[in-house]
């Protein structure tokens, strides 16, 4: 066994808190620690192991071969399907955008089947943020709203807050009144000196009145829409949200089942962040889970103006959210060969099993684990984060670099380069063959 | 061997005195030079207005902010979509993507080259998200460009101004600069922004203390001002003075020249910040007193952030102003705290020209035009897309080239608004081609020290732009017939044909490393990055020269 190598500062994906204080442990070219990971973040790293299979209908190939019935099977579709699984780096992503413009497909991401609604609601009334370092060193009053801390972001609370102390924030948890909201199964998983329990069919009319608290102070007294105890419970969270200098209101961009998923619920959320910048200070954040999500949407705003659901069928980026995101089209059988990126683990069971009825093309780590996958074209590649270097977005935005502390035969971006490449190679031809055939 | 000859062209090249003169433009591998042979190629540009490539100072078009705005539009976009121009096959695979105020990055570098602008500066950038503004301008293809880093509210920053340590100040400031790639130092509404993030809703003045008395915008100014100095940057300090937009903000306006007098200093978007009051306590524009002081000193130069009638879109570091503008319009808001750094702001917005105060601030960014003596020192701009597009500079043009085409927008507006504008008792200045060529191109790349840029003398970036004349100047500055940038023709016959890859614009000043160890304690203690994360490395091309000319 050689002597085991260790990379500092190396960035995590395995949630949208995108710690970039990890020490990888190499030996053997395999992980054998990540220092200072929670056990989701180990998990994440694992053992840096990765399939490197290309296959073509289920036989085994070379890449140039897999790459160019890639392309030939894009281009012959009539409507294909670019899809962004999570685990990609931002460049990869640019990458991804790229293909689906030249080849006028279909866009998506896993965005849509977690964070639309959300996103949609930000839309529609913009939102009142910070990025995390804010929260750290000046959130003074924090409401954690139905968010499960603990399972979904575990380091969230020691490195942003409530945890360490910050610049305003002195004595760090000490500094700060933690308010933990539970939404019925949905615990808001942290530590908190204020924890209040509320209905599920209570959440929509409890966020109105802490809104209608904060706007005025008169309309605590008529808030007919609760209960009698749930008013005083509005009235006395409003209270202390006012008393803070500034207040962090937390909650999860994707939410599981156990919350309810409506476009009023995170119109409220987002509403009551901006209503309370009328008396205080405040930041909403809606946290996204791992995997560079915030970075796809913020590459794919960047370059198409929208962050999922696009279709480019006009030779311009469409946003469909309403009846365009991956699952209505494959739903609606719209969809006839997908170019799936990234890491098809981390794609639901619903669109795995809607991706097996369609010619396929999957390009990430593990795509030949994918057994959906199994009958179309599978390029395993590296990880980007382990295997591969770039750049990715924590939950709030800020980017980070990706450091490669093993190496792996290809990177997914330069895959889906070379098919890009071999697409725009084909799409010219048949432009070529065509204007001969007219001018003839 | 690249070779072109724009034969015969009326060259506009005021930094090389040549004002419309009949003259060949050599090319060869992307600079200008002295002389071709004959068997060169040939551009016939006989009857052609030929110029340096449009430089523009002041922008917002790749960060982390204007991403904040393009998320925030999808209904604008889907007004706008913009398809893949017809490129050339052999280059780049050309790309679709969404148009309006905010363009997505492709369509941003197709737009401005389509206007035979070549290179472009974003003008906000917090450090932490330089990341985001190169991998933007790395999709923003054909224009070189880079940005400035805000530092005029940073948390460290504020601290060495705390405790009076100016060199470490500036060696912080170098560190930035050079960590970051970034190209200038920003200073947006110092001490103002931090207020605002604090919990202050109130104007900021110069000498208003933030927290510690010795912490004010003005001992902030002169801190980076100095700095910058020092350093000897390519570009001057570029200065959001505090109290944009707000009425009786040009004392405060008058104030910050004054408090940094005798020290070269930028000062951006002028029109906002350009507001008197009257006796009743109304607006009145105080263009005048403004332009007074800016014409009579020489380290002074500006922008002039002009409102253009029509829908715009605010994105600010400024985020108080956006807070108030939200308020005070109704329409939608996106704010995020950047951490220890700055802020931003965004707020959609139109300028009408039936609204007393839209119509006077259009006048008031005429007016500072019209009255300005030294076009190398007051330059164009609309702090796009703050007070209007990029797109709309050819009407701009017009409005400043054409008297009758002005007076007619003047009485469209109507005596009542611009009551006690300058306009109305008859600024009859018409710039001259070539002082349009100064403030749209010469002007900026000189104010932003770019050597290379700006001019068509021998050993300059090949980058040129060839106007049909026409009477309507819009029309005539719209569509420009060739654009060549870097030597390769992208616009050819009106249409644009290549997409070449820009370079990146940035400075890596020297600066004494002992600085770095409480800077990184500092990251320790209160950041969220490491120190190790937060340098930016792999930019494209090398770093421009700092020093001494
Ligand atoms: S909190 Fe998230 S990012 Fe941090 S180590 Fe755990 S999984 Fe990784
Ligand atoms: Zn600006």
């Amino acid at each position: 066994m050689t002597q085991p190598s260790v990379t500092g500062n190396v960035t995590c994906l395995g949630c949208g808190c995108a710690c970039d204080d990890i020490e990888v442990v190499v030996a053997s070219e395999r992980i054998v620690d990540a220092r200072n990971a929670c056990q989701l973040g180990r998990q994440w790293f694992g053992d840096g192991q990765v399939p490197s299979i290309i296959r073509v209908d289920g036989a085994d190939v070379g890449l140039e071969q897999a790459v160019g019935s890639a392309a030939t099977r894009l281009c012959e579709a009539a409507r294909p399907l670019v899809y962004l699984a999570p685990g990609l780096s931002c460049e990869a992503q640019r990458e991804a955008v790229a293909v689906a413009d030249l080849l006028r497909a279909r866009l998506d991401s896993i965005t849509s089947a977690t964070a639309l609604i959300g996103i949609l609601a930000g839309q529609e009334h913009g939102s009142a943020s910070a990025t995390l370092g804010e929260l750290r060193n000046r959130a003074d009053v924090l409401l954690f709203w139905g968010v499960d801390l603990e399972a979904r972001y575990p380091r969230f609370a020691s490195r942003y807050a409530p945890g360490p102390p910050g610049m305003f924030t002195p004595e760090g948890r000490r500094s700060r009144t933690v308010i933990a909201v539970d939404i019925e199964r949905a615990t808001a998983t942290v530590d908190s000196d204020v924890r209040v329990a509320i209905e599920a069919a209570d959440e929509l009319a409890m966020l109105t009145a802490l809104e209608a608290c904060v706007r005025s102070p008169d309309a605590s007294n008529n808030l007919t829409s609760l209960a009698e105890r749930s008013r005083n419970t509005a009235r006395e969270l409003a209270t202390a949200l006012l008393a803070a200098r500034y207040t962090a209101l937390v909650y999860d961009a994707e939410p599981d089942d156990r919350s309810v998923r409506t476009s009023a619920r995170f119109e409220a959320l987002t509403s009551l962040g901006q209503a309370l910048n009328d008396r205080t200070r405040c930041a909403a954040l809606a946290l996204r889970a791992g995997g560079n999500r915030s970075g796809a949407d913020s590459v794919l705003v960047a370059q198409t103006g929208y962050p999922c659901a696009i279709d480019f069928a006009r030779g311009f980026p469409r946003y469909v959210p309403h009846d365009g995101t991956v699952l209505d089209i494959l739903r609606d059988r719209d969809v006839d060969a997908a170019l799936v990126v990234g890491d098809p683990m981390g794609i639901s069971s619903d669109l795995a099993h809607s991706l097996s009825n369609v010619r396929s093309v999957v390009i990430g780590p593990h795509a030949s684990d994918a057994a959906w996958g199994a009958r179309g074209v599978i390029i395993d590649t590296g990880i980007d984060g382990i295997h591969v270097s770039g750049t990715a977005l924590r939950t709030d935005d800020v980017p980070l670099p990706l450091r490669a502390t093993l190496s792996a035969p290809r990177s997914t971006a330069e895959t889906i380069r070379a098919v890009a490449s071999n697409v725009r190679r084909t799409l010219l031809n048949a432009h070529d063959i065509e204007s001969k055939a007219l001018g003839s | 061997m690249n070779q072109l000859r724009i034969a015969d062209g009326s060259v506009y090249d005021p930094a090389n005195a040549v004002d419309g003169d009949a003259r060949d433009i050599c090319i060869e591998d992307g600079r200008i030079v002295a002389s071709l042979p004959d068997s060169a190629p040939r551009l016939d540009a006989r009857g052609m207005v030929v110029m340096p490539g449009g430089v523009d100072m002041h922008c917002h078009v790749a960060s982390s902010s204007v991403n904040v705005a393009r998320r925030l539009l999808p209904e604008e976009h889907s007004r706008h979509p913009a398809t893949a121009p017809l490129l050339d096959s052999a280059t780049e695979a050309p790309r679709s993507g969404a148009d309006g105020t905010v363009p997505t990055t492709f369509t941003t570098g197709y737009r401005y080259a389509g206007l035979g602008y070549t290179t472009v500066f974003d003008a906000a950038v917090a450090p932490i998200m330089a990341r985001s503004a190169h991998s933007q301008l790395d999709d923003t293809p054909i224009v070189d460009g880079g940005f400035f880093a805000l530092l005029g509210n940073d948390e460290y920053l504020l601290r060495l101004v705390d405790s009076g340590d100016r060199e470490r100040a500036r060696e912080y400031a170098a560190w930035v600069l050079a960590s970051v790639g970034a190209y200038a130092i920003k200073i947006v509404n110092p001490a103002g922004v931090e207020l605002w993030k604090r919990g202050t809703k109130e104007r900021t003045d110069l000498d208003t203390a933030l927290g510690s008395s010795r912490v004010t915008p003005r001992a902030i100014l002169e801190t980076l001002v100095d700095a910058v100095n020092t350093l000897q940057l390519p570009h001057a300090a570029h200065i959001h003075c505090n109290n944009l937009g707000l009425p009786g903000n040009s004392a405060t306006t008058l104030a910050t020249m004054a408090a940094l007098d005798g020290r070269r200093a930028h000062f951006t978007h002028l029109q906002f910040h350009s507001y008197g009051t009257t006796p009743e306590g109304r607006w009145r524009s105080a263009a005048r007193e403004i332009m007074d002081y800016v014409n009579t000193h020489q380290h002074v130069s500006g922008d002039v952030g002009q409102v253009m009638f029509g829908p715009a879109t605010t994105i600010t570091a400024d985020a108080p102003v956006e807070y108030l503008l939200y308020k005070s319009s109704g329409r939608k808001w996106a704010n995020v705290d950047i951490e220890l750094e700055t802020g931003c702001g965004v707020v959609p917005h139109e300028y009408r020209d039936s609204n007393a105060v839209a119509a006077l601030q259009w006048a008031i960014g005429l007016e500072l035009f019209l009255l300005s003596s030294d076009p190398w020192r007051l330059v164009l701009s609309t702090d796009h897309p703050n007070g209007g597009s990029f797109k709309s500079y050819p009407e701009l043009i017009r409005l400043l080239m054409d008297r009758t085409y002005r007076d007619e927008q003047i009485a469209r507006v109507g005596k009542k608004l611009l009551a006690g504008s300058a306009l109305t008792d008859g600024l009859g200045r018409e710039y001259s081609l070539s002082e349009i060529a100064i403030i749209t191109r010469a002007g900026p790349a000189r104010m932003l020290g770019l050597r290379d840029k700006g001019h068509l003398g021998v050993g300059a970036d090949a980058d040129v732009t060839i106007y049909m004349p026409d009477d309507n100047r819009a029309t005539m500055f719209s569509t420009p017939r060739y654009v060549v940038k870097g030597g390769v023709l992208t616009v050819e016959e009106g249409h644009l044909r290549r997409a070449p890859t820009g370079h990146r614009l940035y400075v890596r000043p020297s600066y004494d490393q002992s600085v770095t160890h409480d800077i990184e304690r500092y990251f320790d203690q209160y950041g969220t990055v490491r120190f190790a994360n937060y340098p930016v490395a792999g930019l494209r091309g090398s770093p421009l020269p700092v020093g001494a000319r």
